[in-house]
């Protein structure tokens, strides 16, 4: 129960931080989608029921603060976090620059099943001339800030030892010394 | 099948979760107008936090603008003395001031132009993805107001409220991609539908025939009975005809920045 009230403030405040403080200072594409980071750690990190249900809310969250309907990002967050699952099993997460592929490849799947979904379901297919244009940067973005989320994360579990944390960032907090 | 079950658990899970997560959307899709109890919650929580962020950030700015930029100049300027300091702080202050009611007087103008009446509010947050064009103001059902209410600023159409919460609501931005309003051009009253494309808008359903020009004023035709008609939206920046076809290609930009947007107007009445 603490792990999901710790991921359901953490994404409250990441959406907060993304609905009024990150837009003083970027432009709707430059802005990073910190949810996202998120879900995919919880992909990594967590048993699969709790990232499920921990994934499910954050997309819920999600939802409130952006389009018209809920709905969209519970289910995309939802096979975000199975096609981590997946991967993670078969790919060799210790390594940081696989972390950072696969925050790539996250961004990339959201923005195919949200472009997928408001196409198909929605029947709005102009969101493609702001979504495609849109992937460079985000991609860029979503990459930046991970990198600067991992730095912090590593810092912390090394302050707060390493119980309750992705194997892989254990491993490289213990052998890389950050 | 009990051992089938058990050894594609995983996948009978995914199919179920995804199944239902798609029905939830498709679901909600329907009942667009309807605010769930769910964002209404999420939306009543954050909507303090949300007017908090907002004053730290206006605090912030002018402690920036008002000292932190002095002390600065101080440094560069060893003889500028401490009363002046402080007049041009006050001056500052009296700018911002004069800035603030000098926007919402226009804002005033313009809701009299329109004889409807309207309720001011603040934007206290954009939306959380780089697709849909969202904002929240600090207004929602505790000061009357509901969904589908037209928000305009002095510069011409913001959008209309689609969620509500008692002391927040969302604004669907008419440069949103599931944004679509009845459109004419000023100078020809050619009709169309101004359709979000982000940044800009694209009008849908011009005629091939119709007179239409770079600079001409896109305004609210007043069908849909959504917005009062004649209300700016945008200004024509491209005109493009294929060789065939019944309709022409036609971009505008929206008359308003919203990336500067601070307050909006509400118009929460009918004609008087």
């Amino acid at each position: 129960m603490r792990s999901y009230l710790l991921y359901l403030f953490t994404g409250i405040l990441f959406v907060l931080l993304q609905s009024s403080v990150l837009p003083l200072f970027f432009s709707p594409n430059w802005r990073p989608n910190l949810i996202l980071i998120l879900v995919l750690y919880l992909g990594l990190s967590e048993n699969l029921s709790r990232a499920l249900i921990a994934g499910l809310l954050l997309g819920a969250i999600q939802d409130s603060f952006c389009g018209p309907s809920l709905g969209l990002y519970v289910s995309v967050y939802l096979v975000i976090v199975l096609a981590t699952r997946v991967l993670s099993e078969q790919l060799n997460i210790e390594s940081p620059p696989l972390l950072l592929l696969l925050i790539a490849g996250g961004t990339l799947l959201q923005n195919l099943i949200v472009g997928f979904y408001l196409t198909i379901l929605a029947d709005d297919s102009p969101v493609l001339h702001i979504l495609l244009p849109a992937i460079p940067q985000q991609l860029l973005t979503n990459m930046f800030f991970s990198t600067i989320l991992l730095f912090f994360l590593l810092r912390f579990q090394r302050l707060f030892g390493y119980r309750s944390g992705l194997a892989g960032l254990i491993y490289q907090s213990k052998h890389h010394g950050t | 099948m009990g051992e089938l079950l058990r050894r594609y658990r995983f996948l009978w899970l995914a199919i179920i979760l995804l199944l239902a997560t798609v029905i939830l959307y498709s679901y909600n899709l329907r009942q667009k107008t309807a605010t769930t109890f769910f964002e209404r919650a999420v939306l009543t929580f954050a909507a303090p936090f949300q007017t908090s962020i907002d004053g730290i950030v206006d605090s912030t700015t002018g402690i920036w603008g008002n000292y932190l930029w002095l002390v600065d100049a101080r440094k560069r300027n060893l003889e500028l003395e401490q009363e002046n300091r402080q007049m041009q702080s006050q001056l500052r202050q009296v700018q911002e001031v004069s800035l603030q009611n000098e926007r919402l007087r226009k804002l005033l103008a313009f809701v009299d132009d329109l004889d409807r009446p309207a309720l001011p509010a603040q934007v206290i947050g954009e939306d959380a993805s780089n697709w849909a064009r969202t904002i929240i103001i600090d207004k929602g059902t505790q000061a009357g107001l509901r969904n589908g209410l037209p928000v305009v600023a002095a510069q011409g159409v913001v959008g209309r409220i689609i969620k509500t919460a008692p002391a927040s609501s969302r604004v669907l931005l008419v440069t949103d991609a599931s944004s679509a309003v009845a459109a004419l051009i000023q100078r020809t009253r050619t009709r169309g539908v101004a359709r979000g494309r982000g940044d800009n808008l694209s009008v849908e359903y011009a005629l091939r025939n119709a007179d239409i020009q770079i600079g001409d004023l896109l305004v609210t035709s007043g069908m849909g009975g959504v917005f009062p008609k004649g209300l700016p939206l945008g200004l024509v920046e491209s005109v493009e005809k294929d060789q065939f076809g019944l309709f022409q290609q036609v971009k505008a930009a929206p008359t308003i920045d919203f990336s500067l947007l601070e307050e909006v107007m509400v118009i929460v009445g009918e004609d008087q």
